[in-house]
């Protein structure tokens, strides 16, 4: 069988990714074996020694993990109560250039700050608690929500804007009855994956003082006590299971259907 | 006085890119309550022309009026100016009803609305007109879950709902078959006739023009080939003009 080049950038483009990733690979370590079988060997020692997981410390894991969900929905809420008028803000189907680019600057910068530090320096103005934590997704959320529903309205078919328009709809109902009902459902399938993405996220804001279960999860760590550490994992991994299932039931419900 | 033209054109000239023109020299005179149809092949600037009259295009050259004042700056007398676009521009999440609600948004002041509240009075107008272009029973139907013919109806419905004077179509009724098209015609004319509304429509269809249109304007390379009554247009005049 003859073959012939048809894709030149396509394998041009493969080879420099594929070097790119070699070499960052091994500036990482990751060909170092005997450092990855010492890695390997820990692994096992780390799960032996969380086994069995400590099943006395429920009550308490169970409170701080209320804690930490409760968090991670105040703060995707509020976060996205913000997000929505700075997206509408953004969208140029209805605001002017400097408007947008304000708004788009405004939500950049929320964005570039993760969602740990926030919380740290929600800490430092708010003091220790869950409030410093909530905020701090809360504004985390606002940079993602912010930027992805401006595109998503951006997106929007521009004959029903026009058609609306022609219909002498002003700025606040093109919002309304375009831009809202065109891009509902994927509005609820992203704040569906904002608070899946919270709720995971809350868990290491008690690290920095933020409330949660994350601040038994350094505790712990610290202090060596793997099987209780393990409690708190499980913990979280089925809070995080729930909660897939739970939009997993709400896409299927609302969403799909849809269109 | 009230001006006896709805729609007036003159010398229009339209670019996309720099020099090549899609509109040359237009020249256009519709009167009041009259159904204009606009025909010739694709490309000859029909939907061009008809973005003009709405006001959504400025043209390079020329001055377009429409109810005796000026569409300028890409603007146009809105409440009394429906156009309908090629895709019909519904809101798809919207049920029926609520689309053709949406041609009652310019008059509608306060809060209201936005909470999804509006005037009885409205909504009876708005099912009264669904009514009559046979889609009552779809009133509550989303309008991503209508057919193609019933979407045309929902859209022809809002824009009456703006109770306007002029109506601008794009290719109203290019996706229903003959008989179709004639009933979604035949409706338009007299709900459109009783409140004295003027049609400018893109059309292919000749049977169908000469039954329901008033006068007709042939256009080709951006020019008009023909103005006058549908009778006297014949396939010849039409040459090229897809079916």
């Amino acid at each position: 069988m003859r073959w012939e080049l048809v894709g030149r950038r396509d394998l041009l483009l493969w080879l420099v990714g594929a070097v790119l990733l070699s070499l960052s690979l091994q500036r990482l370590g990751f060909f170092d074996a005997e450092r990855l079988g010492r890695g390997a060997t820990n692994l096992v020692t780390f799960a032996r020694d969380a086994v069995p997981p400590d099943l006395d410390i429920l009550p308490l894991a169970g409170r701080a993990l209320w804690e930490t969900v409760q968090m991670a929905f105040a703060g995707t809420l509020l976060g996205f109560l913000l997000a929505l008028p700075l997206a509408f803000l953004g969208s140029r189907v209805l605001s002017p250039l400097p408007l947008v680019l304000l708004s788009r600057l405004v939500v950049a910068v929320t964005r570039t700050v993760p969602a740990l530090l926030w919380a740290v320096l929600f800490v430092i103005v708010v003091g220790l608690g869950p409030l410093a934590g909530t905020l701090g997704l809360a504004l985390y959320t606002v940079g993602y929500l912010g930027k992805l529903y401006s595109e998503l309205f951006d997106g929007v078919d521009p004959e029903v804007v026009e058609a609306m328009r022609g219909v002498g709809a002003s700025r606040l109902h093109l919002a309304r009855f375009v831009l809202w009902p065109e891009s509902a459902n994927a509005i609820i399938s992203q704040v569906l994956f904002m608070l899946e993405y919270n709720v995971r996220a809350s868990s290491i804001l008690g690290f920095a003082g933020a409330g949660g279960i994350g601040f038994y999860v350094n505790i712990y760590l610290q202090s060596l006590e793997y099987t209780r550490l393990a409690t708190l994992l499980l913990l979280i991994l089925a809070v995080t299971l729930a909660m897939d299932v739970f939009s997993a039931w709400v896409r299927g419900r609302y969403l799909l259907s849809g269109r | 006085m009230e001006a006896t033209w709805a729609v007036r054109a003159h010398d229009l000239w339209f670019a996309y890119r720099g020099q090549e023109w899609v509109l040359k020299g237009l020249q256009l005179e519709v009167p009041r309550g009259a159904f204009l149809a606009i025909m010739g092949p694709s490309g000859a600037g029909k939907s061009t022309l008809l973005r003009l009259l709405a006001g959504l295009l400025r043209p390079q050259r020329g001055r377009i009026e429409v109810l005796g004042r000026p569409v300028a700056d890409g603007r146009r007398p809105r409440a009394q100016v429906g156009y309908i676009p090629q895709q019909l521009g519904l809101v798809r999440n919207m049920a029926a009803l609520e689309n053709v609600l949406m041609g009652a948004l310019g008059r509608l002041h306060g809060p209201a609305p936005y909470l999804g509240l509006f005037p009885r009075a409205e909504v009876s107008h708005a099912l009264g007109l669904l009514e009559a272009l046979g889609i009552g029973h779809k009133a509550r139907e989303k309008a991503y879950r209508l057919s193609g013919g019933e979407r045309q109806r929902v859209a022809i419905a809002r824009a009456l709902m703006q109770r306007p004077q002029v109506v601008l179509a794009d290719e109203l009724v290019s996706d229903l078959d003959l008989p179709r098209a004639a009933e979604v015609l035949s409706i338009m004319r007299r709900l459109g006739e009783a409140q004295g509304v003027t049609f400018v429509v893109n059309m292919h269809e000749l049977p169908l023009v000469q039954d329901y249109a008033d006068l007709v304007v042939v256009l080709r390379g951006g020019q008009i080939t023909y103005q006058g009554a549908p009778r006297q247009v014949t396939w010849a005049e039409l040459e090229g003009t897809p079916l």
